[in-house]
């Protein structure tokens, strides 16, 4: 049994909403961060993002895929959670999960499909026998890879890339609106949580990419670009900045008004929340990142290029906490205090070996990363980029004429 | 268009998978799902009949009880149930026959859950400060020794 | 004071027909039984069976008059009865507050369940009450708002009921429920919470803390009848309803809700 400090009413003190429900909004933040990414470059235009699309792209994929996954887990029946998109309440913004989560997925997946079409049937050409039939169904038995059908291609990508960009923040927004449409829960109830959540999703989604960029440029050999890796820390800080002003906003403006719910808040974060949210989210997650990042954008011209990855690598590998730790104070937090407005509880442990526990936690942030990999296997997503010549080294022809990676 | 072919086959294989869900999704559909609102409408049938009621009121114990219902009803513990201080009607008859007996509580516990003097009770309701009450130790069936619960007014 | 019955015991709805109470009674208990046996066939309820009992001719409300009520459990423990109310559950419980110049202490020992101890506070008391709660059935009701699949809902008579067959355990009404009314049931995974007794009351008895009551702080009533006393209650003395300023019209009034109640 919990301790409760104050009164909570009686059915008050339990944390139902676990881990997986923390986890679910950081996955689709993610999701929606890569897409912004993506977005970048075939929405955009923005040139300095081409080297890191396709691999946002994938990772949004990827992302997506696992994203159902902490709601079943926590369901209390998994089996009957379908009936989310068979019988939706639409008054329910939960209920818009089968609709937003179906669409989405069919906007990405068609995205990701035009994109490596090409790359798609040539490997259908290639291979022979099993594999050959693979991609040739995911080929969807076509064979054309003249300039015109790339055009075409081309085309539907930007028009895929125009309905997923807010696809994409719906999708992320709505989980928002989910806890900002609670007027029960004071920690929750404001209008502001939609965007929080939205602008924590795109700090995410950069913060991880530009781990992964790095990461996968030293796997693959290539050359990191100084430039993509300037415009996403630029990128970065901007949409740090904005949410943390936004996070603390909503606690300025709940202490300036001396809301009914202040004192029990105010004691929420300085009892239950003072670690995760004062350590961790605000000063080692918010507050240092913000300066390495200043860092880099103000001094971008003085800096080498290992000093600039360093310093956004760290900054990056904070700011994933910082948002984990967002997502834990408001889903967590929110559950600590009671609707009595008098009582907290004490902090919530999840169990180690739990359905909703943290080594599934652990698992489901890793599996993403194993079906990038599968994918990587399938569809090589570095193989469109003509390989930058190291210097002193001989240039290597390129494999493919430049496509619309 | 020779060259759009493979968008035509996705938006093909798109619109299949539309007509799939729709189909699949009006066989999951609960039959009296809509008729009044969001909600299964047979639930309310189910929910009226979630199980047989377990508590009568005091009526129906006078029905085999009835000069005990009487005593009760002139004394000052008219307003309260037998049940509250027994047990529910559906532990002891059901459907009209005796399927245990009624548990009688003769402890002063049960008298003091009321009657004992704490903070929140009306100032008009009697209640005692139990050691001040009576004398020598406040245990077992003290409050027998000297009220009748069924007429507890000396 | 709302002239309510304080030396009868409760009552029967004034709509209810008169019948003997002998055959009333294990005429309920065997439609009870059969309508449960009927169930378990899988029979529907259609509209036509339900003039049998008409969802349409009653909307029901429940009144707490805090100034009477002693904290004696009997509520919450004949609750947990009639309905199978899970350990460290409740469909209903009683709160006490203890109240000073300048603090106040509130405290629900296990919901009420054993009544209350006695209790000394750091500070001197002024006034203390108990304040029963249940579901507040409310007209526009956040609980079932949120529902996402529509297991939770409100019938045409005011009742909020969830639907244990279609709920998927997602939780969200219990956080949206700004009473804190609801609660999942750790055996069926399902979200719970007090139906006013709505096996009963659909039969003309009275829910089963009402009738547990000993001092008439808990009524029941149907507002479709102009002389029901807690229509009447409602109609003509001060009432008020719990966390008014949330617009979710609640259909459990109060009668002597202090400041310090939430």
């Amino acid at each position: 049994m919990p301790e409760i400090s104050g009164f909570a009413f009686p059915n008050d003190i339990h944390v139902h909403w676990s881990l997986m429900i923390v986890m679910y909004p950081y996955i689709t933040g993610f999701v929606a961060g890569s897409f912004i990414v993506t977005a970048l470059y075939h929405l955009f235009g923005k040139e300095e993002f081409r080297p890191v699309a396709r691999l946002a792209m994938v990772t949004s994929f990827c992302f997506m895929a696992v994203a159902t996954l902490p709601l079943n887990l926590h369901l209390g029946h998994p089996e009957r959670g379908i009936q989310v998109m068979v019988t939706p309440n639409f008054s329910s913004a939960m209920a818009g999960f089968g609709l937003l989560y179906t669409g989405y997925l069919v906007v990405l997946a068609l995205e990701v499909w035009f994109v490596h079409r090409r790359e798609i049937i040539e490997s259908a050409r290639r291979s022979r026998g099993a594999k050959r039939f693979l991609y040739a169904a995911m080929a969807l038995g076509t064979y054309d890879t003249s300039p015109e059908a790339l055009e075409i291609d081309h085309r539907a990508v930007r028009v895929l890339s125009a309905i997923g960009l807010p696809a994409a923040c719906m999708l992320h927004g709505y989980v928002g609106f989910i806890f900002g449409g609670i007027k029960a829960n004071p920690w929750w109830s404001t209008p502001l949580m939609p965007v929080i959540f939205l602008l924590s999703a795109a700090v995410s989604g950069i913060a991880l990419l530009l781990i992964l960029y790095q990461v996968t440029a030293r796997l693959w050999r290539r050359h990191i670009e100084g430039v993509t890796v300037t415009a996403m820390a630029r990128w970065l800080w901007f949409f740090l900045i904005i949410t943390v002003t936004l996070e603390l906003l909503e606690i300025i403006m709940l202490a300036y008004e001396k809301s009914e719910s202040w004192h029990i808040i105010s004691q929420l974060l300085t009892t239950r929340l003072e670690f995760s949210f004062i350590s961790v989210q605000m000063i080692i997650g918010s507050l240092i990142p913000f300066i390495l990042l200043a860092i880099v954008v103000m001094m971008n011209r003085y800096l080498h290029e290992r000093v600039r990855n360093t310093l956004t690598m760290i900054a990056s590998l904070l700011l994933l906490v910082q948002v984990f730790s967002m997502r834990w104070n408001v889903v967590i937090g929110g559950q600590l205090l009671s609707k009595s407005f008098r009582g907290l509880r004490s902090a919530y442990h999840p169990l180690l070996f739990d359905r909703e526990g943290i080594l599934v936690a652990i698992g489901l942030l890793v599996l993403p990363f194993v079906l990038l990999w599968i994918f990587d296997r399938v569809l090589p997503i570095d193989a469109g980029e003509p390989r930058e010549a190291k210097p002193g080294a001989q240039a290597d022809p390129p494999r493919a004429p430049a496509s619309a990676a | 268009m020779e060259h759009a072919r493979h968008v035509f086959r996705v938006l093909f294989v798109l619109l299949v998978a539309v007509v799939v869900v729709v189909l699949g999704r009006s066989l999951l559909v609960p039959r009296s799902y809509g008729m009044y609102g969001p909600y299964r409408f047979d639930n309310v049938a189910e929910q009226a009949s979630v199980r047989p009621p377990l508590h009568g009121g005091a009526r129906s114990c006078g029905e085999c009880h009835a000069e005990r219902l009487a005593g009760l009803s002139a004394g000052a513990h008219r307003t309260v149930n037998c049940e509250v201080c027994h047990a529910p009607l559906g532990r002891h008859v059901q459907d009209g026959a005796l399927v245990a007996p009624m548990p009688v509580d003769r402890s002063f516990e049960l008298c003091a859950r009321c009657h004992a003097k704490i903070e929140g009770r009306p100032a008009g309701f009697p209640q005692i400060v139990l050691a001040q009450h009576m004398d020598g130790a406040t245990t077992g069936r003290a409050c027998l020794e000297c009220h009748d619960p069924h007429s507890p007014k000396l | 004071m709302p002239d309510v019955h304080a030396d009868e015991r409760p009552t029967p709805s004034a709509g209810a027909e008169p019948v003997s109470r002998r055959g009333f009674l294990s005429g309920a208990i065997r439609l009870g039984a059969g309508a449960y046996v009927l169930l378990a066939g899988g029979g529907t309820w259609s509209a036509e069976n339900a003039a049998k009992y008409d969802w349409e001719r009653h909307r029901w409300a429940y009144l707490v008059d805090t100034t009477r009520c002693i904290g004696c459990g009997s509520c919450v423990r004949a609750c947990k009865a009639e309905n199978d109310v899970p350990d460290g559950f409740f469909r209903t419980w009683v709160e006490r507050y203890v109240v000073g110049q300048d603090a106040s202490h509130v405290d629900s020992p296990n919901g009420g369940l054993e009544g209350f101890p006695p209790i000394q506070t750091a500070f001197a008391p002024t006034k203390s009450f108990f304040v029963p709660k249940l579901c507040n059935h409310c007209k526009e009701t956040p609980c079932a708002q949120v529902c996402p699949v529509g297991a939770s809902y409100r019938t045409k008579d005011g009742v909020v009921l969830v639907d244990g067959e279609r709920c998927i355990g997602c939780g969200y009404c219990v956080q949206a429920c700004p009473y804190g009314s609801r609660f999942l049931d750790p055996r069926t995974h399902t979200a719970s919470k007090c139906t006013w007794c709505y096996h009963r009351i659909t039969k003309g008895m009275k829910p089963a803390c009402v009738e547990a009551c000993p001092t008439a702080t808990r009524q029941f009533g149907d507002l479709v009848h102009e002389d029901d006393p807690v229509r009447r209650a409602i109609e003509r003395s001060r009432v008020s309803v719990l966390q008014q300023h949330l617009l979710t019209q609640p259909q459990t009034y109060y009668v002597g809700l202090d400041k310090e109640v939430r």
